[in-house]
């Protein structure tokens, strides 16, 4: 009973999305404020319906109604509850209505908290969040229902993929959602200031909190999707340019690089057409991630069902998506002249400008690199795989690039750098950086791209905090207060620049923890009988036993190792083979041992039957922690610049020309 | 010509795009790796010798051998007309089980043997764990073929 009315909730969401296109439109056309008010009326009303769909979901889930055939599909009886709940998104019709419910979310909250402030374009945007939401409703009742039942009603069910059984896992998915269907909100405000004819800077201003909450989103689901293959996948890395996980990239590094190239607009009314553009790309990329990750022409773990006919609707739907905006944007293009030129190639336009080609050719080679090998066995040419070699070879020097504008972007002045302000910004960092150049070499880092990386990541270091040091020094001296107090204040008077640095900081961690951890990982693969040992690095890992062992839904061989330094014991640790007993499906767990910011990974993928032997698998990822320690500073930046405390002008004319952020000085000039 | 600013921004863009572009395609060729069956790679000359080669098939019930010394494995792979033997060194995956699909990328080699140091093993999209079919829970059976596609 309870899932037919989630069904009726869905379906009746589906006619008011559509009230929702129609509505705002008619409003528009007969100057009527009545039908726009209709129109947001059914935008809330969708979120309602949706969560009541959810929610019956999500009870017949925790009730085990396996009369409901995606259930069946996704549950058993023997799963812990906490799964038991997450296999409403373990796989493709589950997955599709969460999209669908945090759309009419995010829709719902745009349009309560801009009505007031932005009516001109609430209509636009009411219809093209409508828009989107009955796309997928649509492909939802008709192509991939959840709420399907099936006769006769099976005993149990089928079981969620172990894979999946993850606290990751868990939360992974809706934060990539949340991620990717963030970005319709900026999408939708752009699409609203095309179709309305108000292509200032409003839109941007509008979306730009948006923008962050988004990629604050999509970054951690990436993130997390990363540490989940780490430990879970048993292999050891994080990331293997796998197509599903390019799909979530490809916006990341479009909607990066738009987070970007806003603030030109915003301070130099420069790049119109191209945020428009960004936008559009970036908000595609989400369904075109959708599209390759959940019409199964990928398969991978993450992918189940198969129906060429979801695939052949979503590419319909994303065809029709791209062609309303990009056509829209060609046809208003002309009206998008900006007046500014860029004045010279040394200045922060500049920086900007190459950021956003570096990020656009990385989106490029992982666009080509996911789609070439679809493209040639749908022309029915010979079955090719892409490797990680021809993404390293673009990623390597792009990532080399983008850090080193990282140092220069926020310190170089807009218009036009002088010769002396270059000199007095860069010298200390310059130096710096051949300092560490040297200092790394010695320590024997012999890997090209490990030292050239470090290298720019000294350069950029020393810019930050050089710039800080001068900063905070100015204050101090200015107010009669500490340099703490002085680093603050300059806080206050631009958390938004502080927030960025903050963000880039992060992004610097994670480099250094990428490079040590692929460069100098240590592996050992062996074959172990109980009471034998193997050294790795310093490290003495030591099998003590072999036994068997059981869970809530597998049994498993689990082997007890002790792993020495020198003569001390430092961890002990049970990686285990796990069988789960509903599907008959093996997995390997890691165990991990963290020492000094860096992994000791052990896995036991091959156990002989009789337990006389196991192959061992043993890592050393020397500061792997970083990784996700830098992946964390840098979304509590982003944070930092959502919920920023409003600048504070505090000081007058005379003295704001004086602060050493170059940005201000230049202006003046 | 004149030259200008813009001449400037775009030639420097260009460059650099150019210079991009190169990185990722010039050796786009080497860094695809082809899939073959196993009919096609038996039928293999002198000169495919020694390339990477991703080969797709079933693995034939009852032929994964442990080698005693090397814990190596050997198997066997066949796309229902031709059975290639493989030579696996390295850590075989969860999923890999006889009688069940895999890919495995290695080099055919002049001894008539799949030299391999990497398996993908995957369940099939239908992810139907065995007795779960009698319980009334079964998909229709997808082409077998279709549940090989990896990577």
């Amino acid at each position: 009973m309870m899932i037919e009315i989630g069904h009726l909730a869905v379906i009746m969401a589906l006619v008011l999305s559509a009230v929702g296109i129609v509505t705002p439109m008619i409003g528009l056309k007969r100057q009527n404020g009545v039908w726009i008010q209709i129109g947001k009326q059914a935008v809330t009303a969708n979120f309602v319906l949706l969560s009541i769909g959810m929610a019956t979901m999500i009870y017949s889930y925790a009730t085990q109604d396996y009369s409901v055939k995606y259930i069946a599909a996704t549950s058993n009886s023997r799963l812990p509850m906490f799964y038991k709940v997450a296999g409403l998104w373990g796989g493709h019709e589950g997955s599709l209505l969460l999209w669908s419910w945090i759309l009419s979310l995010y829709c719902m909250m745009a349009v309560w908290i801009h009505w007031k402030t932005q009516p001109v374009v609430m209509p636009y945007l009411i219809a093209m969040e409508s828009l989107i939401l009955h796309g997928f409703l649509l492909l939802i009742l008709f192509l991939s229902n959840p709420f399907e039942r099936i006769f006769p009603v099976p005993v149990d069910g089928r079981d969620l993929n172990p894979l999946l059984q993850d606290p990751a896992m868990v939360i992974h998915p809706p934060m990539l959602y949340l991620g990717y269907v963030g970005l319709s909100i900026p999408f939708c405000f752009a699409m609203a200031a095309l179709f309305s004819g108000r292509l200032g800077e409003e839109w941007i201003k509008v979306t730009q909190r948006w923008t962050l909450l988004a990629w604050i989103a999509l970054t951690t689901g990436v993130l997390m999707g990363g540490y989940w293959a780490y430990y879970e996948l048993g292999w050891g890395g994080y990331w293997g340019w796998d197509p599903v996980e390019n799909a979530a990239f490809m916006p990341w590094l479009v909607a990066t690089a738009f987070l970007h190239s806003v603030m030109v607009q915003e301070s130099r009314k420069m790049f119109k057409v191209w945020n428009l553009f960004l936008i559009i790309l970036a908000f595609s990329l989400s369904l075109i991630g959708t599209f390759l990750v959940r019409s199964g022409v990928l398969s991978s773990v993450h992918s189940f069902a198969t129906d060429p006919g979801r695939g052949l609707f979503i590419l319909a739907f994303l065809a029709f998506m791209l062609l309303l905006s990009f056509g829209t944007l060609i046809f208003r293009s002309g009206k998008l002249k900006s007046q500014i030129e860029l004045d010279s190639m040394i200045s922060r336009e500049a920086v900007f400008l190459f950021n956003n080609l570096f990020f656009l050719v990385a989106m490029v080679t992982v666009f080509i690199g996911t789609l070439y090998p679809l493209l040639t066995e749908a022309l029915k040419f010979k079955k090719v795989s892409v490797g990680p070699p021809y993404y390293n070879a673009v990623f390597m020097p792009v990532a080399l690039g983008l850090i080193f504008l990282m140092g220069i972007g926020p310190y170089i002045p807009w218009r036009k750098a002088s010769r002396e302000s270059l000199k007095k910004h860069f010298l200390i960092p310059l130096l710096f950086s051949g300092a560490g150049l040297v200092f790394f070499a010695i320590l024997g880092v012999h890997d090209l791209y490990a030292l050239a990386g470090l290298t720019v990541v000294c350069f950029v270091l020393a810019s930050i905090v050089s710039d800080f040091s001068k900063i905070s020094m100015f204050w101090a001296k200015q107010r009669r207060v500490n340099h703490l107090s002085g680093l603050y204040v300059a806080f206050r008077q631009n958390p938004r620049r502080f927030a960025g640095i903050i963000t880039h900081v992060g992004v610097l961690i994670m480099i250094v923890g990428i490079i040590f951890s692929t460069i100098y990982q240590t592996e050992k693969v062996v074959i172990l009988k109980p009471g034998e040992e193997v050294t790795l690095n310093s490290f003495k890992i030591r099998l003590i036993k072999l036994y068997e062992t059981t869970g809530p839904n597998w049994v498993a061989q689990e082997g007890f190792f002790q792993v020495y330094l020198g003569n001390t014991l430092i961890a002990q640790l049970t990686p285990q083979k796990r069988l789960f007993t509903v599907s008959q499906t093996p997995t390997t767990e890691t165990a991990l041992h963290q020492y000094d910011m860096g992994h000791i990974f052990l896995t036991i993928p091959e156990v002989a039957p009789d337990g006389s032997w196991a192959r061992v698998r043993a890592l050393y990822n020397p500061l792997v922690l970083w990784v996700w320690y830098g992946g964390a500073v840098m979304v509590f930046g982003a944070f930092l610049n959502i919920f920023r405390p409003k600048r504070k002008e505090i000081y007058s004319e005379g003295i704001a020309t004086l602060t050493p952020f170059s940005s201000k000085k230049m202006v003046q000039e | 010509m004149k030259f200008t600013k813009k001449t400037g921004v775009i030639l420097s863009v260009g460059i650099i795009a150019i210079c991009l572009g190169y990185l990722a395609f010039g050796n786009f060729g080497q860094n695809l790796v082809y899939f073959f069956t196993p009919s096609e790679v038996s039928a293999f000359t002198q000169d495919h010798f020694g390339k990477k080669v991703r080969v797709a098939g079933l693995v034939v019930k009852q032929s994964v051998k442990i080698v005693p010394e090397t814990k190596n494995i050997n198997f066997e792979l066949t796309d229902g007309k031709v059975v290639i033997p493989v030579t696996f060194e390295g850590i075989p995956p969860d999923l890999f089980k006889e009688g069940q699909g895999a890919v495995v990328e290695g080099y055919w080699d002049s001894d008539k043997r799949l030299h391999s140091q990497m398996i993908m093993a995957k369940h099939s999209e239908d992810y139907m764990p065995p007795d779960m079919k009698k319980a009334g829970v079964a998909l229709p059976k997808k082409d077998f073929y279709k549940t090989l596609k990896v990577d």
